[in-house]
């Protein structure tokens, strides 16, 4: 009898400890209910499943580098416009008819000085990266929309076909590469920041940044380097969109910002820096995209998605704090 | 000035005295900020496996002789000697591979990391690459943590999960598992309770079992005074005394500190 709610209570306990799989629920819970209640189940059709994994991991890789971020304690308002940007530098190297592998490698370079700037600025002038990013936010989409006319651009790939079936091309028919492109970078990262000494630079560094200094950890490059990652994540994901999309749009990456910052809070995420894993983030971007894409099929009218959005976000909030609470008893697994 | 002289009498002598026998030895340092003097003439010594207490009131020069030692400040004159040779402090990195390690209370852990990577914060174990060797780093940091006579069951739990007095333990067993050879505890038992503090007093003990001396930073006079060997007593960047346990009392030193001057006595 008692072995049977001791076990039951260490059930709840591994939820508990376990952040990641708490969001991963949220997002089979949703995936089931719009499979169930799109008309025909027409959500989960082959031809929906390959948009989804397609459009959604741009997006999705956008917000495990400002999950990245967040755990180093700064933020990034301005990654829609360094998108934006990025996707006009690459219109630009494209049509000079350079190699195009040459014009992708200059773009990612491009998105990092880009990052670097958000970076120094936040830690040379000392004023927070909200502010900063802010700024960038505005300024990179100014700058953008005047270079660009506010003009939509045409891109053709037939040329290219090696190099477009890398990034945008489907796997056995099944799998799209950009969804293999986030699998590939959220190991990676997550490689990085809980098992690499680096890492745990970032998460001391976010989490109490004057022991970190305390400790010879140089914070000032640490936050740089976040920036910067940031920066040619995502004009990786620029490049993807253009590649998917075939033509430039100078609205792309409209409101990704916070949808970004959403994601990494639905997946334990914490504001104040020093808290969060990348797999929660990873299930955090998959939740964000899944409700974009899955009430497009509810046939309801499109302002409920942010509706959606506003309640899943502080709902999430709300339970992630009364989780950490017990958390922080019983230790913790990410 | 009257204190000089009696503090003069107490430590300058025995500088010239035991001069090789002490881990480490300020002479006639002294430090301005701008036209404000933070200290002057100090004369400080710690011995091996010493506890000595570094006592003041608010403003009396204790964090700023500390700095000193520890690299974040540099004295505008005089001079340190460790182990019997003339050093530089000229940074923090400076006194850390001196084995000089400072543990602050509240810039010493990140809350919301494991105990074992807060032990290694900043000089992780490490396998290839860089890749942290979880392993070693959890044993290790349990080893420093027994060592010190704390019981603690898991190296992975995050540090918001301790008592505020387990959380200076492990800040001190992070300088034990990193062989410092004096350690300055600044305002260790502030915020404890009184068990809790109990249990940092007991730490201290124990570094010096380890052969480690220890600079004890307080305001509170009955922990110090139940902690360390040698109390020096700073009151407005001068030293107004050096002095044994067993040559003074608890309310020698408490009229001494709101005094301020060594003729009470």
């Amino acid at each position: 009898m008692s072995g049977n709610t001791g076990q039951g209570k260490r059930v709840l306990n591994t939820f508990i400890r376990m952040r990641s799989l708490n969001v991963f629920i949220i997002f089979a819970l949703l995936f089931t209910v719009f499979t169930i209640f799109s008309p025909g189940h027409r959500f989960s059709s082959k031809e929906n499943m390959l948009v989804f994994l397609a459009a959604g991991s741009e997006y999705n890789i956008v917000a495990l580098v400002v999950g990245m971020l967040m755990i180093a304690g700064e933020f990034d308002l301005s990654v829609g416009s360094i998108l934006v940007f990025t996707s006009y530098v690459f219109l630009s190297l494209f049509n000079t008819g350079i190699n195009i592998l040459a014009a992708l490698i200059l773009t990612l370079c491009s998105g990092a000085v880009l990052g670097f700037i958000n970076g120094i600025i936040t830690v040379k002038a000392k004023i927070p990266s909200f502010i900063t990013t802010l700024g960038a936010m505005l300024l990179w989409r100014g700058v953008t929309l005047f270079w660009s006319g506010g003009e939509q651009g045409g891109l053709d790939f037939t040329q290219n076909p090696v190099i477009f079936k890398a990034i945008s091309g489907v796997v056995g028919g099944l799998i799209p590469a950009q969804f293999i492109w986030f699998v590939g970078i959220t190991i990676v990262i997550a490689l990085l920041i809980h098992y690499h000494k680096f890492g745990n630079w970032i998460f001391t560094t976010g989490d109490n940044k004057m022991a970190a200094r305390a400790m010879g950890i140089n914070t000032d490059a640490i936050k740089i380097i976040c920036f910067v990652i940031v920066g040619a994540a995502v004009s990786f994901a620029a490049v993807m969109q253009m590649f998917r999309a075939a033509t430039f749009s100078a609205r792309a990456g409209d409101g990704w910002e916070l949808k970004a910052i959403a994601a990494a809070v639905v997946g334990g995420t914490a504001l104040s820096g020093g808290i969060g894993s990348i797999i929660g983030v990873f299930w955090g971007a998959m939740v964000i995209s899944v409700i974009e894409n899955g009430l497009i099929f509810m046939r309801i009218a499109y302002w409920w998605t942010f509706t959606v959005f506003g309640v899943i976000i502080v709902a999430t909030a709300i339970i992630s704090r009364v989780i950490d609470q017990r958390r922080a008893m019983l230790g913790a697994d990410r | 000035m009257s204190d000089n002289k009696a503090k003069g009498k107490s430590a300058s002598s025995s500088a010239r005295t035991v001069h090789d026998a002490s881990l480490v030895r300020m002479v006639d340092i002294h430090k301005w900020f701008g036209k404000v003097c933070a200290l002057r003439n100090i004369d400080f010594h710690v011995n091996h496996a010493e506890i000595v207490g570094l006592v003041g009131d608010n403003g009396a020069g204790k964090s700023t002789l500390i700095k000193i030692l520890s690299g974040f400040y540099t004295a505008d004159r005089g001079e340190i000697y460790y182990e019997g040779k003339k050093v530089d402090i000229a940074n923090p990195k400076v006194a850390k591979q001196l084995g000089i390690e400072t543990v602050y209370q509240e810039q010493a852990l990140a809350p919301h990391v494991s105990i074992a990577r807060n032990v290694f914060m900043g000089r992780e174990l490490t396998k290839i690459l860089g890749f942290m060797d979880r392993g070693r780093m959890d044993e290790e940091s349990m080893g420093a943590i027994t060592k010190l006579g704390l019981r603690i069951k898991d190296p992975e739990a995050m540090v918001e999960a301790l008592s505020g007095g387990q959380r200076q333990g492990v800040a001190i067993a992070r300088v034990l598992h990193f062989k410092a050879k004096l350690v300055v505890l600044d305002e260790p038992t502030i915020a404890l309770s009184v068990k809790e503090s109990q249990q940092v007093l007991d730490f201290v003990q124990q570094l010096k079992a380890e052969g480690i001396s220890v600079i004890f930073i307080t305001h509170n006079i009955f922990h110090v005074f139940q902690a360390a060997e040698r109390f020096f007593i700073l009151s407005h960047g001068e030293a107004l005394t050096d002095v044994r346990k067993e040559d003074t009392d608890i309310d020698h030193l408490i009229d001494l500190i709101v005094s301020g001057r060594t003729e009470m006595k």
